[in-house]
C-alpha cells in the first residue's frame, strides 16, 4: 500500500494529487449531503401507495436520465447570481456559483436518484409485515426502522451509496456548468482530464483517466460486493 | 372484555364487525378473503383508514368518532401470523426478548411455558416450522399483551406438527389468561380450544356463538380438515408395563388409557388428544368391548354438521369440564335413536388417544 | 406459421425502408452537388462571431458560395484542425495557435494574413455600479471572468497584460477560466461573475455588461487576427473567401463592430 502510494505520487505532480484529493472529497461530501434525504424518499418510495406517487418517482429519476448540462443549466438558473434564491444567498454572504459547494451540489444532485433507486430496492427487499410486527411488539417508527429495517437493508443501502460516490465521482456535465473548471478551486477530476486535452496534454489526460478508472473500479467491485452478500440475510 | 365495533374499507368491500367478546379464545373462521386477517390487522392498529371503537377491558384502543386511534406500539395486542414472521437478523432470544424491554420474568415465562430454551441461541433460518411457531407465540407472549391475535398459526405446518403446537395453546389460555382472538380454518381447532366463534364472510360477521352451536352453518360444514376435535390436560398415573398401557389422569379427575409411554415421569403433565370420530356411542354399557376407556355421559347437544351427526357429550356425573365431541354417521344416530337428553356410553380405544 | 410470416414481413418492410433511405441520401447528396452552392467550413474565433456571420451572409449573396462557421476559442479550433477536423479556413484570434498549424504544415505561410486587431476591456454586471479607474481595481472583485488564461487568446493576452503589471499573481485566485471570450462574456452578464476582461467588440455587442475600464493601445499586449486557408483544403471558394475579408464591403463591417482593420500585410 504504501509503495504504490509512493508510487502513485512519482506517477502525478503534486497539483494532480491535490486533484484526486479534491474529488474524493467532494464526492465524499456530495455523498453524505444526499443520504439522510435519499434514505427519505426510498423508504416513502418504498412503503407508501398514494396519488402522486408515479410523478414522485419520475421526478426524482430526472437526473438519471437527462443530459447532466441540463441538469447543470436548472441548477445555474435557479441559484446563480440574478436568480431569486442565488441572490439571497450571495445578501447572506454564501457564493454558492464558481466555487467547491457548486462542485458538491452538483454531484449531489447527479448522484441522488441512483442512490434512491438501490436504497429503495434494499427496503422493498424487507418484509413489511416485519416492521408491521414490530410496532405491535413496541417499537415507534423510528425504532422500527432502526431495528427492523435498517438490519435488514443496509448491505443494499450501503451498495446505494457506493454507486452514488462512484457516480459523483464522475461527474462533470452539471459541474462544469455551475461550478465552472477552475484550477485548483472547482477542478475534479472528470474536468482536468478534459482540461488536459483542451490543452493538448494528451499524455497527463491520460494519466488522469487511468486513476479515475482505477476509482471507479474499487468502488464498484465493493458495491458489488455487498450486493452479493446481502442475499445470505434475505433468505431467513 | 373485548369491545369491538369497527369498519374498515378493503378492496372488494367493507369490514364491519362488531362483537363483545368476554375473556378466553375466540375462533375466528370463515373463507379466504372473508376479511379474517384484516380483522386482526386492524385491532392491532396496523391498519389505516380503520373506523369505529375498539376498547379492551375499557381502555380505548380505537375511537375515531373522537378522533383518537392509539399507535399499535401503545396496544399492547400481540400478533403471531402465519408464518410466525421472526426478524431473520435476530436469534431466537433476541427475537423473543425484542419488545419485552426490561421484564426479564414474562421473557423467561414466554420461554418455559413454549420450551424453547434449547433454541434461543439459533437463528430462524435454521428453525423448523413448528420451532418457529413456539418462538413467535413466546415473542409475543413475553411482552405481556392484553390480548392476543393469532391468525392461522397452525396452517403452515403440516398435521402431525400441529397437533404437537396445541397442547402449547392449550398452556397459553390456560396459564397466562390472555384473552385471545384465534383466526383458524380448522374446525377441530376451533372446538378444540375456543368457547366462542366468530364466522366471518366478506367482511361481514354471519354467525356468531358457541363453536358447536355453529357447527351446522354451511361454513362450517364445508371444512372437513382432518382435526382434533377433543384436547384434555391431564397428567401421568401409573405406567402399566404388563398390560402395555399407561394410564392418565385427566383434569377432571377421569382416567384415561394410553398406549405405553414408559419414557414419560409418573406426575409429568402431558396433552391428550381424540378425534370426533375415533369414539363410538353406545345407548347401552357396552360388555366385553376391547376398547380400555369408557365413559358414561349425557347428550348436550346434537347437530347435524355436513354429511355428518356431531354430538357434544357432557359427563354425567357432573365432574369437571370434560366433554366431548363425538361424531357419528346420520344412519348410526338414527337406528341408536340418539336425542338430547339421553344418557350414552363413549367407548375409546387407548390407540386413539394420542398423547401430543 | 402465422408467426415466421409475420416476422419475415417486417424484415423485408424495413429492408425496404432502409434502402430507400439509402437511396435518397444519395440522390440528394448527387443533387445537392449540382444544385446547392458550394460550402465552406469557417472555424473562427468566438469574439468574430457577430461581425462574421454578417461578412458571411454578404459574401454568400455577393459570390453564391456559402461559408459555414464554427466559433468557439482559437485555441479549441487550432486543437480540432490538427486532429483532422475538415476546415476550409481558419480565423484565429492569436497568431500562436496559427502558427501550431504552420509548424504541422497545415497552412502555407505566403497564405497567412493578419488582417484585424481588437482591444481588450475590464467588463462589469450593467446593473453594477462597481468602477474601475484603473488595473489596480481588479482586486476589489470576487470573480473575474476570463477566456482559460492558459490556452484561448483573449484569456492570454490578458494575463500578458496583468503580468506585464505585475498584477498576475494577485489577481490569479479570482480568476474563473471560462471556455472562451464570449463564455466569460455570458459569466458577467448572469452576473455569476462580478466582472469579467473581454475584447471590446464583445462588449460593444452585450447590453446587459457595460465596460468599465478600457485597455490603451499600447498598454496591453499586441492583439493580432490572422487568417488562413488550409491547405489540404479543396474548396475553391476557400481562398475566394479569405480574399473577400480583405474587400471593402467585409472592413467596414468589421469596422462597425468595433474591430481594428490591419492595413496590407
Amino acid at each position: 500500500m504504501a509503495s504504490s502510494c509512493s508510487e502513485a505520487s512519482s506517477l502525478l505532480t503534486r497539483e494532480e494529487l491535490e486533484i484526486v484529493g479534491f474529488s474524493l472529497a467532494t464526492a465524499a461530501g456530495a455523498t453524505l449531503l444526499i443520504l439522510p434525504l435519499g434514505v427519505l424518499a426510498a423508504l416513502a418510495l418504498a412503503r407508501y401507495r398514494g396519488p402522486g406517487k408515479g410523478a414522485l418517482e419520475t421526478l426524482l429519476s430526472l437526473p438519471l436520465v437527462l443530459p447532466p448540462t441540463a441538469v447543470g443549466l436548472v441548477l445555474l438558473e435557479a441559484l446563480g447570481r440574478r436568480s431569486p434564491l442565488g441572490g439571497w444567498l450571495a445578501g447572506h454572504g454564501l457564493e454558492l456559483v464558481f466555487t467547491w459547494k457548486a462542485v458538491v451540489l452538483a454531484m449531489a444532485v447527479m448522484s441522488f436518484p441512483l442512490l434512491v433507486r438501490s436504497a429503495r430496492t434494499a427496503f422493498e427487499e424487507v418484509d413489511p409485515r416485519l416492521v408491521g410486527l414490530a410496532r405491535t411488539l413496541g417499537c415507534g417508527p423510528l425504532a422500527a426502522f432502526r431495528r427492523v429495517t435498517l438490519p435488514l437493508a443496509w448491505r443494499g443501502l450501503l451498495a446505494g451509496v457506493v454507486l452514488a460516490f462512484s457516480r459523483a465521482l464522475g461527474e462533470f456535465g452539471a459541474t462544469v456548468m455551475i461550478a465552472g473548471n477552475i484550477p485548483g478551486r472547482t477542478q475534479t477530476l472528470a474536468l482536468a482530464i478534459f482540461h488536459d486535452n483542451q490543452l493538448g496534454k494528451d499524455d497527463r489526460a491520460l494519466v488522469l483517466a487511468a486513476v479515475t478508472t482505477a476509482l471507479a473500479f474499487v468502488a464498484l467491485w465493493t458495491a458489488e460486493w455487498f450486493t452479493r452478500r446481502r442475499s445470505r440475510r434475505i433468505a431467513a | 372484555m373485548i369491545e369491538i365495533d369497527l369498519e374498515l374499507a378493503l378492496a372488494s368491500y367493507t369490514l364491519r364487525v362488531a362483537a363483545r367478546l368476554e375473556s378466553g379464545v375466540t375462533a375466528v373462521m370463515g373463507p379466504s378473503g372473508a376479511g379474517k386477517t384484516s380483522l386482526l390487522e386492524a385491532i392491532a392498529g396496523l391498519r389505516r383508514g380503520t373506523r369505529g371503537r375498539v376498547a379492551l377491558d375499557g381502555q380505548l384502543l380505537l375511537d375515531s368518532a373522537h378522533g383518537r386511534s392509539l399507535p399499535p406500539e401503545a396496544r399492547r395486542v400481540g400478533y403471531v401470523p402465519q408464518d410466525a414472521g421472526l426478524f431473520p437478523h435476530l436469534t431466537a432470544h433476541a427475537n423473543v426478548r425484542f419488545g419485552a424491554r426490561a421484564d426479564a420474568s414474562a421473557v423467561a415465562s414466554a420461554i418455559a411455558t413454549l420450551e424453547i430454551d434449547r433454541l434461543l441461541e439459533r437463528f430462524p433460518a435454521s428453525l423448523s416450522g413448528g420451532e418457529k411457531q413456539r418462538v413467535a407465540l413466546a415473542r409475543a407472549l413475553a411482552t405481556r399483551p392484553r390480548l392476543l391475535l393469532l391468525d392461522e398459526p397452525l396452517a403452515a405446518l403440516d398435521v402431525g406438527l400441529r397437533e404437537r403446537i396445541l397442547p402449547y395453546l392449550l398452556r397459553v389460555r390456560d396459564e397466562w389468561k390472555t384473552p385471545v382472538l384465534y383466526v383458524t380454518h380448522n374446525v377441530g381447532e376451533a372446538l378444540a380450544l375456543s368457547r366462542r366463534m366468530l364466522l366471518l364472510r366478506d367482511g361481514r360477521v354471519e354467525a356468531d356463538g358457541a363453536p358447536f352451536e355453529l357447527l351446522a352453518t354451511p361454513a362450517m360444514a364445508s371444512a372437513a380438515e382432518p382435526g382434533v376435535e377433543n384436547l384434555f390436560s391431564g397428567r401421568v398415573r401409573a405406567h402399566d408395563v404388563e398390560g402395555g398401557v399407561t394410564i392418565l389422569d385427566l383434569a377432571s379427575g377421569q382416567g384415561i388409557t394410553v398406549p405405553l409411554a414408559a419414557a414419560l415421569t409418573p406426575g409429568s403433565a402431558v396433552t391428550v388428544a381424540v378425534r370426533a370420530e375415533d369414539v363410538i356411542v353406545a345407548r347401552r354399557a357396552p360388555e366385553g368391548l376391547s376398547a380400555r376407556n369408557l365413559f358414561e355421559v349425557r347428550i348436550a347437544a346434537l347437530t347435524r354438521a355436513g354429511a355428518d351427526v356431531t354430538l357434544r357429550c357432557a359427563p354425567q356425573d357432573g365432574e369437571g369440564t370434560l366433554e366431548w365431541i363425538v361424531r357419528v354417521t346420520p344412519s348410526a344416530a338414527a337406528s341408536l335413536g340418539l336425542a338430547v337428553g339421553q344418557v350414552a356410553y363413549l367407548a375409546v380405544k387407548s390407540h386413539s388417544v394420542r398423547l401430543v | 406459421m402465422a408467426r415466421t410470416a409475420f416476422s419475415r414481413w417486417w424484415l423485408l418492410a424495413g429492408a425496404s425502408a432502409g434502402a430507400l433511405a439509402l437511396c435518397s441520401a444519395s440522390a440528394s447528396r448527387a443533387l445537392g452537388a449540382r444544385a446547392e452552392p458550394e460550402e465552406i467550413s469557417v472555424f473562427a474565433a468566438a469574439s468574430l462571431a457577430d461581425a462574421l456571420a454578417e461578412v458571411g451572409r454578404a459574401w454568400e449573396k455577393a459570390s453564391g458560395y456559402r461559408a459555414v462557421f464554427n466559433f468557439g476559442a482559437s485555441s479549441d479550433l487550432s486543437r480540432q484542425i490538427r486532429s483532422g477536423a475538415p476546415a476550409d479556413v481558419f480565423f484565429s484570434a492569436d497568431t500562436t495557435q496559427m502558427d501550431a498549424l504552420e509548424r504541422e504544415g497545415l497552412v502555407r505561410a505566403s497564405d497567412r494574413q493578419d488582417l484585424l486587431s481588437n482591444t481588450l476591456v475590464v467588463i462589469v454586471p450593467a446593473a453594477s455600479g462597481a468602477t474601475v479607474a484603473g488595473p489596480r481595481d481588479l482586486a476589489a472583485f470576487k470573480t473575474i471572468a476570463v477566456a482559460d488564461p492558459q490556452a484561448v487568446p483573449a484569456g492570454v493576452y490578458a494575463r500578458s497584460w496583468l503580468e506585464g503589471l505585475g498584477l498576475w499573481t494577485e489577481l490569479a485566485p479570482r480568476v474563473v477560466p471560462t471556455l472562451h471570450v464570449r463564455a466569460a462574456l455570458a459569466a458577467v452578464e448572469s452576473e455569476n461573475a462580478e466582472a469579467g476582461i473581454v475584447y471590446r467588440t464583445d462588449a460593444a455587442a452585450s447590453k446587459r455588461a457595460r465596460i468599465a475600464f478600457e485597455v490603451a493601445r499600447g498598454q496591453g499586449p499586441p492583439i493580432r487576427y490572422p487568417v488562413a486557408p488550409l491547405v489540404r483544403s479543396t474548396r475553391r471558394a476557400a481562398s475566394a473567401f479569405v480574399a473577400y475579408l480583405r474587400s471593402p464591403e467585409a472592413r467596414a463591417v468589421f469596422t462597425r463592430h468595433g474591430f481594428l482593420v490591419l492595413g496590407g500585410e
